[in-house]
């Protein structure tokens, strides 16, 4: 048997002491469930008509069902493996008969853990991750036997080498500007390198037949995906918060589970709108998050604000990694040739991403485009741009968006916050002169 | 009619009372511990000026940052949107509100039919707001009200950083050592000050007329390194402090004329 990793000298994170060790994670345990309870409660209270096919994303957040399978599954010999951004290709994972999960950590109270080994000045996505990988909160972490990290902003490219103290580490280097001659070429190569690593690690052979069943699976969840985003556009049938939810629940669930499941809560949905059964009155504020991705179970302070929030509003449509981002582009493949499913799996995931690490001769246009989109298609009337500290790519990218939505008349807002509960109070004042604004009670 | 405005912010509660939208009545009671309590006490304060009871009172809202606390009232507005009623009231080609209080410093952009379209809030530190002159006033030993004056006798203007009360503070001490006169350390504190406020009005734009209101507004040390950062004039009301309060009263009788 291997000797396992985290026997064997850190070169980042010192070993904590047993019996804190324990508390730590019982207590960050405790908390963890008891927000997803009450998360869960408070979604339920906010929604009129609320889809009776919910209730399988309600019981699937809760991680312990999922935890229970990855268990089995492990059993049985099949391997987890984990990741931190959007652009590792899945696609590969599952033709090699593995596992995928996502793993950024949503929990606040790890922050402060991961404060020990970093900077407080670090993003707190980040500081989360390894916070929780230190008391062991995450089941999915917990059960990953390796991670593809792809180094995107500054705080993953270093989040990969901590993780490192822990499992086996896959790290991808991601090119910055998209359109130089050699990019494309560069990722296709990383995507081959990747693929061979995962094959080594599981032990299983990506054959080309395997990895297009992977890929007719995952097309299919897009479809599923973007059924449940185009439901979004018209009177509000699914509260945002509801929509988030089915959007993480895709980070751990099984994909062919994940599909029909969603595809039986758009049937569901597209009836509501036959009968009008609207979740909130059609003339409630809607509204688009932008920026930092928001993770499960904690950091759904924003969602929340906005949809509880006095004047209320609804989110129809987000450009966030952990949401409506993660899937809406579907891998094209022309022939099913291995040559030309690698080519379109490097395009999807290199070309269709808007997130602001990039660049490119026009800067990040796709993202502009995208967000101007969305406005225009799920007549969006206000825009929150959400970066929590030490975000830096997001937020330096703001004031390119907002002068953009400026020109439109939409109303943006930025709003900064942290991994923390303690501020909701100045960011409900913040939400709700935004909500007040754009339902126009302000009417001098 | 009669409506009222309860501002319950974090250090004082005001109380605007309106009769037929002039002000009949107004009071300030420190929010203490029991800022239901105070606010109950201004309230009944502001009633006894304008010779009026709670029953006279058509509508009342509510504002600032306990406002979900604020007892007897019927409704209630954020205080940005309070910010921009009473700008536009106090003066009618406002396009650029400012409020600075004890804690918090924010801007409003109006249009021209004086809608709210924009606003900023300084970013969780009270390094732009009261509560920053205050501790520099401590560390001068000064009465705060004596701050603003003596710092437009400063001959120049040394500089400190404000990016935090607690530094700002130990900054104030090196000028201290560095034996420089009270009144140019008070007018850096003031320019510092300023300049955070500055910086959060220039990302909304400068538009013309920018008012001045808020507690922190009645400070001529401030108010002169404030012209001088934004390089515009400033329209600033009587009773600047009440003005978050007054544009609640007057948002309270469109609500009581619309119900």
């Amino acid at each position: 048997m291997k000797e396992p990793k985290n026997t064997q000298e850190r070169k980042y994170v010192a070993e904590l002491p047993q019996k804190e060790l324990e508390d730590l994670r019982n207590s960050a345990k405790a908390v963890s469930d008891r927000v997803i309870t009450e998360n869960i409660e408070r979604m339920k209270k906010t929604s009129a008509n609320r889809p009776e096919a919910m209730k399988y994303f309600d019981d699937f957040a809760t991680f312990a069902l999922r935890e229970t399978e990855l268990k089995d599954a492990k059993a049985k010999g099949r391997k987890v493996i984990g990741y931190f951004c959007m652009f590792a290709p899945i696609e590969l994972i599952i033709a090699a008969d593995a596992i995928p999960v996502r793993v950024n950590s949503g929990w606040y109270d790890t922050s402060k853990i991961g404060d020990r080994i970093v900077p407080v000045e670090v993003c707190p996505v980040i500081r989360s991750t390894i916070g929780a990988k230190m008391i062991g909160l995450s089941p999915f972490l917990e059960l990953s036997d390796a991670l593809i990290s792809v180094l995107t902003c500054d705080g993953m490219t270093k989040l990969s080498e901590v993780m490192s103290d822990y499992m086996p580490v896959i790290a991808m280097p991601l090119p910055r500007v998209k359109d130089s001659p050699h990019s494309l070429e560069f990722w296709r190569e990383e995507i081959t390198s990747v693929k061979k690593q995962i094959e080594e690690l599981t032990g299983n052979k990506i054959t080309t037949k395997k990895l297009r069943t992977a890929i007719e699976l995952v097309q299919k969840a897009t479809k599923a995906f973007r059924r449940l985003q185009d439901l979004r556009k018209g009177a509000p049938v699914i509260m945002g918060r509801d929509a988030m939810l089915v959007n993480q629940v895709f980070l751990w669930d099984d994909v062919a589970r994940w599909t029909e499941k969603t595809e039986a809560l758009c049937d569901e949905l597209e009836q509501h709108v036959k009968e009008k059964k609207w979740v909130c009155p059609p003339d409630t504020p809607r509204v688009m998050v932008t920026g930092t991705p928001m993770f499960w179970p904690d950091n759904w302070k924003l969602p929340s604000l906005v949809e509880e929030a006095s004047p209320r509003g609804v989110i129809v449509a987000d450009e966030l990694c952990s949401g409506e981002r993660l899937l809406y582009d579907p891998v094209g493949v022309d022939e099913w040739t291995s040559d030309d499913m690698y080519r379109a799996m490097s395009e999807r995931y290199l070309m269709a991403s808007t997130c602001p690490c990039f660049t490119s001769k026009d800067g990040n246009e796709d993202r502009i485009n995208w967000l101007l989109n969305k406005v225009k298609e799920w007549n969006v009337q206000g825009v929150i741009y959400y970066v929590v500290r030490g975000c830096m790519l997001y937020a330096m990218e703001y004031t390119r968006v907002k002068r953009v939505l400026d020109k439109l008349n939409i109303p943006t807002y930025y709003l900064d916050t942290e991994y923390t509960r303690e501020d909701v109070g100045q960011m409900k004042t913040r939400v709700e002169a935004f909500l007040e604004m754009l339902s126009a009670r302000v009417d001098i | 009619m009669a409506t009222a405005g309860i501002d319950l912010g974090t250090q004082t509660v005001k109380v605007v009372v309106l009769r037929n939208g002039e002000v009949a009545g107004r009071a300030k009671v420190f929010s203490g511990f029991d800022p239901v309590k105070s606010a109950e006490e201004a309230m009944a304060i502001a009633l006894k000026e304008a010779k009026l009871t709670r029953e006279d009172l058509k509508h009342v809202t509510a504002t600032g940052s306990g406002m979900d606390q604020a007892p007897l009232k019927d409704s209630t507005i954020s205080m940005m949107g309070a910010d921009a009623k009473a700008g536009v009231r106090l003066f009618p080609k406002a396009h650029t509100i400012i409020d600075i209080g004890a804690e918090e410093a924010r801007a409003v952009k109006c249009d021209d039919k004086g809608i709210m379209i924009d606003f900023v809030v300084n970013e969780r530190c009270a390094a732009g707001a009261g509560a920053f002159i205050e501790a520099m006033a401590r560390a001068l030993e000064l009465k705060i009200e004596d701050m603003g004056p003596l710092s437009l006798k400063a001959e120049r203007a040394s500089t400190i950083n404000a990016s935090c009360v607690i530094f700002g503070e130990s900054d104030v001490v090196t000028l201290i050592h560095r034996q420089e006169s009270k009144p140019e350390i008070a007018r850096a504190v003031f320019d510092a000050m300023a300049d955070r406020v500055s910086s959060m009005v220039r990302r909304l734009g400068i538009n013309p007329d920018v008012v001045l209101i808020g507690g922190v507004a009645k400070d001529v040390g401030f108010v002169a390194s404030l012209k001088r950062k934004l390089g515009v004039d400033l329209s600033i009301p009587d009773n600047p402090e009440f003005a978050g309060a007054f544009g609640a009263a007057v948002v309270a009788a469109g609500r009581a004329k619309e119900a």
